[in-house]
């Protein structure tokens, strides 16, 4: 898979179906006694929407957030992201669609330490198989739309907090995913960082990306169109805000 | 994910961790070293033993009697082919020459002052002097008391002896006899393809007048000079079917057959046979102690494995990240194999040279020619990388099977 098979995408789903469908999605645990993380949730984020996520921790928030990303299968209900049934895809294929069709960010940053900052950007090329001339020059490329084109050759130990997370962001952009989830991407950063860190994603925002945000700080979740509130795993209300 | 992006991985995880990865290596090093050593030491072994049989001896069947249970070589001395029996034998298809050889008893070899006690002293035909192994001087001739003599035997002395020299051969009677030494070789026609014969100090004469063990030929009917062995040249192309002939004729109506006991096997033996029935004995021993070697490899293997189950452990957060952004179990998995299937390569490429070093100073101390093993050594460098392989296969099917959330969560 490549960028024209990505380009491609809208002949199974048009531009006006929804970028993720998550449908009675349950998910149970059993650690000595069964546990449920997610109780029958259901939620749909449209192309181009900025949805947050809020709750605090243990609400399901994250569990929600693997389940989108195909990190994790639901227990029942189904997930699908960008018109691929995430819930039913076997291994490889949740493996290719989280580095497709999904662009992660996390709060410690999750970068390869022996990596320069341009490698970690290309890595989910390189399991997509993408050439290395290609590869390098599209991670440049998502580098310098960061802000980050001075720093393509430094390991992460050589970068700031909000460097690595603005790698990390780039790594996310690098295959054009139909969709961006990030978790707590300002946990790790200080106050401005974050605040930098939270302009980037409502640039990414107003480029067209959809973007799904896990926090449970209220002035993270407040840059969203959507904030969805989650509790004891299920969705306790959703909210509007003014920045529709 | 392409092999070539996998080998770079793994290049940079094992310059990331030098120390420990050489280390590893280690064990693998000794191990393909050891084999290496041992093989080529036993080809050093077997090719100083066996010799050159060159060209020249190539169509040589050695005819001989030897007890039919194979208890030793002390009977195959008993004189049994008759002048009648050789030239039974000469007359057969495919057959070039026929060389008797005895031995003629001396209690020393004197020349000039010097005495030299137990040379062995061989009687032939001139035809066994080829111009190929002549040092310096001529063959001797039929019926003059001449001899010549190995290059050992021409240096055992104070004085080199040179063609022209005298010498004095003692008999077990008290009996002495002048000789002249007409020439110097270093080996004859007849020689058996074992080259260790050739570096004893050795004499050789004519059989007129030298050689005296007479027999009643039963097929003959009168007295004649019998050997205890006959060294039959055949055109090489058709040793094999000449070599049959032979033993036809041995098995039927010759005199050697009702001269032996009857416990005595009369064979007939190409150079080929004499080869591939010592290269069997060292193969064997060599084996056997090449097998010792392949323990360290064992343990290398095991070291392999260690250390790519620790890496898989430090590198499980390294491991969930590769996952979230898109590898499959199969790319973590080649990750991890490419990389100890390095460390085998590694360990190989290191190992080789160390153990050819060893083996040629093995060679060096017990004193004989230093030679490669080839095939051994392509082995050895195919066992270092399929060991440090299958040492890194199940280490890799951990990490392939690492839940990526878990992985993310690993501090």
């Amino acid at each position: 898979m490549s960028e024209t098979a990505a380009t491609e995408q809208p002949a199974a789903s048009t531009a006006d179906d929804p970028t993720v469908v998550v449908e009675e999605v349950s998910k149970h645990y059993t650690v000595g006694s069964r546990v449920t993380a997610l109780d029958s949730v259901s939620l749909t984020l449209d192309p181009g929407s900025y949805t947050a996520i809020m709750g605090p921790s243990g609400s399901g928030k994250s569990t929600l957030l693997n389940l989108i990303g195909g990190l994790d299968t639901p227990s029942t209900g189904d997930v699908t992201v960008d018109g691929k049934p995430v819930s039913t895809a076997s291994e490889d294929e949740r493996a290719a669609i989280r580095g497709t069709d999904i662009g992660f960010v996390f709060q410690t940053f999750n970068l390869m330490p022996r990596l320069t900052a341009v490698e970690n950007v290309a890595l989910p090329l390189v399991f997509d198989g993408w050439s290395r001339s290609e590869r390098t020059e599209r991670a440049v490329d998502r580098l310098q739309a960061v802000g980050l084109g001075d720093r393509t050759d430094h390991v992460p130990s050589e970068l700031s907090g909000g460097q690595r997370q603005r790698v990390a962001i780039a790594r996310a952009l690098a295959p054009d995913p139909a969709l961006i989830l990030a978790d707590e991407p300002t946990g790790n950063v200080d106050t401005d960082t974050g605040a930098t860190v939270l302009d980037l994603f409502d640039d990414l925002h107003d480029a067209g990306n959809t973007i799904l945000l896990v926090t449970h700080e209220p002035h993270v979740a407040e840059r969203a169109n959507r904030i969805i509130h989650v509790e004891d795993g299920e969705i306790r209300a959703i909210e509007a805000t003014g920045e529709a | 994910m392409d092999g070539r992006e996998g080998f770079r991985i793994a290049v940079r995880s094992v310059r990331a961790h030098k120390l420990r990865s050489a280390l590893t290596i280690v064990g693998i090093v000794i191990g393909i070293a050891s084999v290496i050593t041992f093989a080529t030491f036993g080809a050093s072994v077997q090719a100083e033993i066996i010799g050159d049989i060159g060209d020249s001896n190539a169509g040589n069947i050695y005819v001989f009697g030897t007890p039919s249970d194979d208890e030793g070589f002390d009977r195959v001395l008993q004189p049994v082919f008759t002048d009648a029996d050789l030239a039974a034998i000469g007359e057969i298809d495919g057959v070039t020459a026929v060389l008797p050889r005895g031995s003629i008893q001396v209690t020393s070899i004197r020349a000039a002052n010097q005495t030299l006690a137990r040379s062995q002293v061989t009687a032939t035909t001139p035809e066994s002097i080829t111009a190929g192994s002549i040092v310096a001087g001529r063959s001797f001739t039929s019926g003059e008391p001449e001899v010549v003599v190995n290059e050992r035997l021409a240096t055992g002395f104070s004085e080199n002896l040179t063609a022209g020299s005298t010498l004095t051969l003692t008999y077990p009677d008290g009996q002495e006899r002048p000789v002249t030494v007409t020439g110097v070789v270093n080996g004859t026609r007849g020689e058996l393809p074992v080259s260790n014969f050739a570096r004893q100090p050795r004499l050789y004469a004519p059989i007129d007048p030298f050689y005296e063990a007479v027999v009643e030929s039963p097929s003959a009917g009168v007295r004649q000079r019998a050997y205890p062995q006959v060294t039959v040249v055949s055109d090489p192309r058709r040793t094999a079917e000449t070599r049959e002939s032979i033993e036809a004729y041995l098995a039927g109506d010759a005199d050697a057959r009702q001269l032996s006991a009857s416990d005595t096997e009369l064979v007939a033996r190409s150079g080929s046979d004499f080869v591939d029935e010592i290269s069997d004995v060292i193969e064997r021993i060599t084996r056997f102690v090449t097998g010792i070697g392949v323990i360290s490899l064992v343990v290398g293997a095991i070291g392999i494995a260690n250390v790519m189950l620790v890496s898989v452990t430090e590198r499980t957060r390294e491991i969930g990240i590769m996952k979230a952004v898109g590898a499959r179990n199969r790319d973590v998995m080649s990750i991890f194999v490419i990389e100890a299937a390095l460390l085998g390569t590694l360990g190989s490429l290191l190992g080789v040279p160390l153990g050819l070093l060893v083996g040629r100073g093995a060679a060096a101390y017990a004193d004989v020619t230093f030679a490669l093993a080839p095939d051994w050594i392509a082995l050895a460098v195919v066992v270092g990388v399929v060991v440090g392989i299958v040492a890194g296969l199940y280490p890799a099917w951990r990490a392939a099977r690492i839940d990526p959330i878990d992985a993310l969560r690993h501090e």
